[in-house]
């Protein structure tokens, strides 16, 4: 995926350019829709992400999209932070997809705050600086004189005048380039707890998600895909679907999924019921030529052959291979995962209307700019001639970083003339991916006579993301996520040995962080107790040239009091990861519950450096713990090529009484913000496993774990 | 297809469709009330509920012909100003991430409460159990929960 590089003076130049032409009631917005509009009169722009109205209310624009990791609120704290208002001032409304205004929209990888935070500081703090030149002209004084607070310009002399008297002479001057940022010390909004303002909307249903979009003309399409992927249709019963009461026609599509071409039949009706009727009765034959014979058994089968290969290095210190070859106690052990769904609550969905020489799309993405680009592209349709309406999403989690599933709503509606609304149903999110992989893991050890770790190999066998399709045989180092590299092992070795298979994968929230950590984690948990040490005392004692993990660690071992007298009955154990810059360690404990292991508590310590909005922060943790629990418990199953678990019946998300209490500590911080939607995900699975090990001594080194039948 | 009545949040609306097709298809396609969710369309999820003749009801699998003449309140129809205590206690406890499950979360607490005002945690979990969130919101869920049952 390619978008549009701003680069930093690019984009403060692009302030003057929007300036006073950005008005409110422009800008086509799905999510903003259902804020009440409490506006005033003429809403001025002082740049793309900040209006003010003569009143002083403040109108800050969103730019990416929101899934529920709490961008919305995020990023107009930060803006805020700089403008000098009051956050109680502000409405959020979302901006217009649109690269040239906004740079990267997409939301992926624990970004947003990471690469925004020092963009919106300056964004903030220019159109401060504008407002306070435009007292001091009107004033006719020297600008020093002045200073901003609270939406109000302030002179030495006491006199002032509001944002709103302001907004509009401020708007005619050009934006400083490097504007004054504030100490953070002197922050007030950022590192607060504020609420988020789209929690109403969320609780009454007038929150707009991509299903509940519509459009004039609009027609309902339910599309038949293999269930074995790559399989070709031979028949199907194009009559018997035409004979149901409101379908209009029976079409051929397809998408593109990773350089892979997957075949669809669509039934497409007046509405969505009629269309999914029609798509049962179609009765597909398909030619799945020889991939109906592959199943997670075999997968796994032949990583295990394939784990016998030397695979290729990702990363090196020292000499581990010699260390391998001197020692007769070679620590060995292999952990396996399976294929995970997405599961975003929000089955796929999508509008696409493609016209002549323009096109729309509506729909809830975590790349707006990315389906831009796929119309324009596709039907030659020059970019500014295709409108991009994107909503709040119920759940992406990855998923919805993908273009795909506008492939198929754009071709239908170019056959059809109108425009289509594909409805994915649960079965379809869970059955056609893609995935996250699976995954064998392979790590081996030597302990010195001091039972430290003189030399660790870990290697993974998996498929890659970006090398599903194509010839490129060489693993590459995103195979090595979660790996972590900090401790001070003197001989480490990271290996991959890439795999292709026609099960497809994407990204998933964590990505290999979501794998390899349950592995590396564990592993770091089985030496520590061969070496007879505690496993916190263990890892800490190879942290001492990385303070970051040195200062989780420090801190869980007092929050959970770890070095206490032991309570009887309770397993606890702990993992540490990066991911996405933030640092985390996690405690979990569990108990035996009528002969069934229970995970009582999940305790996690996070360094995430500036944290804009520590609750939000802590609500992302929250969900990653449960998130991660799900992929513990359970998985996907390939059987006959093609997935088992269809629906929440076999595939169950953990429920609300299986929740353990969650406690959350984000450390204050004064580094540049790291990634937070992620942290907490990586260390479930291997706390938990050495948890288990803790209560029962039992080592789980297969995934799902089965929580029975261990106490 | 037939025509049907349906009393929905005080409203009479008259549809003609499919006696098969669910009500959670009606309400939102037809009626234009989308806060009620399609997530699963096997009752395993309780994105789609609503309350019918007081009870929560899985729209996503209640044929429209069982419908009428029952009183249908959706997410909509629970409160005029978004104040209905369940409604503020999520908001107080910050309750929704994605926020797609929480008109189903929000109905089947709401269900809850008017049945049993002082549920015990065991009668929370077990009435909360049938109402999935993928992004984890439950122990946000029962603390709103608590606080409800208490105002």
């Amino acid at each position: 995926m390619k978008t549009a590089q701003i680069s930093r003076r690019k984009f403060m130049q692009l302030t003057s350019v929007s300036g006073a032409c950005l008005v409110v009631g422009c800008v086509p917005n799905s999510v903003g829709e259902s804020i009440a509009n409490l506006s005033a009169i003429n809403p001025v722009g002082l740049n793309q992400f900040i209006s003010i109205d003569n009143l002083g209310k403040v109108i800050l624009y969103n730019h990416r999209p929101e899934m529920g990791q709490g961008v919305y609120q995020a990023i107009p704290m930060i803006l805020a932070e700089e403008l000098e208002v009051e956050i109680k001032q502000v409405e959020i409304r979302q901006s217009e997809a649109d690269s040239k205004l906004y740079g990267d929209q997409r939301v992926v990888g624990s970004r947003t705050i990471r690469s925004e935070f020092e963009k919106m500081r300056k964004m903030g703090a220019a159109a401060k600086e504008m407002l306070t030149s435009a007292a001091a002209q009107k004033w006719k004084v020297n600008v020093r004189e002045c200073s901003a607070k609270n939406g109000i310009v302030t002179h030495s002399s006491g006199k002032t005048l509001s944002y709103g008297e302001l907004v509009e002479a401020a708007s005619k001057l050009s934006a400083p380039e490097n504007p004054t940022l504030k100490d953070p010390k002197d922050f007030k909004i950022i590192g607060q707890s504020i609420k988020r303002q789209d929690a109403p909307l969320k609780t009454n249903g007038s929150a707009k998600f991509g299903i509940d979009m519509q459009t004039p003309g609009m027609l309902y399409a339910s599309i038949e895909r293999s269930p074995v992927w790559l399989g070709k249709a031979i028949s199907y019963d194009k009559d018997a679907a035409l004979a149901i009461n409101g379908v209009k026609h029976v079409l051929t599509t397809s998408r593109q999924v990773y350089g892979r071409k997957i075949e669809g039949v669509a039934v497409i009706a007046d509405n969505y019921w009629a269309a999914f009727k029609g798509r049962q009765a179609l009765n597909v034959v398909w030619d799945n030529k020889g991939l109906d014979k592959i199943s997670s058994e075999t997968i796994m089968q032949d990583f295990r052959q394939e784990s016998q290969k030397k695979g290729d290095v990702l990363h090196e210190k020292g000499d581990a291979e010699a260390v391998f070859n001197n020692s007769n106690d070679i620590i060995v052990s292999s952990y396996e995962l399976p294929y995970q769904s997405h599961v975003p609550m929000e089955p796929m969905n999508v509008i696409a209307s493609v016209k002549e020489n323009s096109a729309e799309y509506w729909g809830s993405t975590q790349n707006p700019n990315g389906m831009r680009s796929y119309l324009s592209k596709k039907y030659n349709i020059p970019p500014e001639n295709v409108k991009i309406n994107y909503t709040f999403m119920g759940g992406g989690f990855g998923r919805r970083s993908m273009t795909d599933i506008l492939e198929e709503a754009a071709d239908l509606s170019k056959q059809t003339g109108a425009p289509i609304k594909v409805v994915w149903t649960r079965e379809d999110d869970q059955t056609q991916g893609p995935f996250r992989n699976c995954s064998l893991n392979v790590c081996r050890a030597v302990l010195d006579k001091d039972g430290n770790i003189s030399a660790l190999e870990h290697k993974v066998i998996a498929q890659e993301i970006g090398k599903q399709s194509g010839n490129d045989t060489k693993a590459g180092r995103q195979l090595m996520g979660g790996i972590t590299t900090g401790y001070s092992i003197p001989n480490v070795a990271i290996r991959g040995v890439l795999q292709k298979r026609h099960v497809p994968i994407s990204y998933w929230r964590a990505v290999y962080h979501s794998t390899n950590p349950f592995a590396h984690e564990s592993f770091i948990d089985e030496l520590a107790t061969k070496a007879g040490k505690d496993p916190l005392a263990f890892r800490l004692a190879m942290l001492q040239d990385h303070p970051r993990f040195k200062r989780v660690l420090e801190e869980i071992a007092r929050l959970t009091n770890w070095y206490d007298s032991k309570k009887a009955g309770i397993g606890r154990g702990l993992a540490m990861v990066e991911r996405s810059g933030a640092h985390f360690a996690m405690v979990v404990e569990v108990a035996n519950e009528n002969n069934r292991v229970k995970p009582l508590r999940v305790t996690t310590i996070i360094d995430v450096g500036i944290c804009v909005n520590p609750d939000i922060v802590r609500a992302q943790t929250e969900g990653s713990v449960v998130m991660g629990l799900t992929a513990a418990y359970g998985g996907l199953t390939v059987k006959e090529g093609r997935i088992v678990e269809q629906n929440f019946n076999s595939y169950p998300l953990v429920k609300f009484s299986e929740c353990p209490e969650i406690v959350t500590h984000v450390l204050p911080g004064t580094a540049e913000p790291d990634g937070a939607g992620e942290a907490g995900l990586p260390t479930l699975a291997p706390a938990l496993a050495n948890a288990i090990f803790d209560l029962t001594g039992k080592r789980i080194r297969k995934m799902p774990m089965d929580l029975g039948g261990l106490v | 297809m037939a025509s049907f009545s349906l009393k929905i949040n005080g409203k009479i609306e008259t549809v003609d469709v499919d006696p098969a097709m669910p009500l959670l298809w009606v309400i939102r396609d037809f009626i234009g009330l989308t806060g009620t969710k399609f997530g699963c369309g096997i009752s395993q999820c309780g994105a789609c509920t609503i309350h019918m003749d007081g009870k929560p009801v899985q729209s996503c699998v209640m044929p429209v012909s069982a419908a009428e003449g029952k009183v249908i309140t959706t997410i909509e129809g629970i409160s005029e100003n978004n104040d209905h205590p369940v409604q503020l206690a999520w908001i107080d406890e910050q309750v929704p991430q994605c926020g797609y499950c929480q008109s189903g979360q929000v109905m089947t607490a709401v269900a809850l409460l008017d049945k049993n005002p002082n549920p015990s945690e065991e009668e929370i979990d077990q009435a909360m159990n049938s109402a999935l969130c993928r992004c984890g919101t439950y122990q946000r869920i029962k603390k709103a929960v608590l606080k409800a049952s208490k105002s």
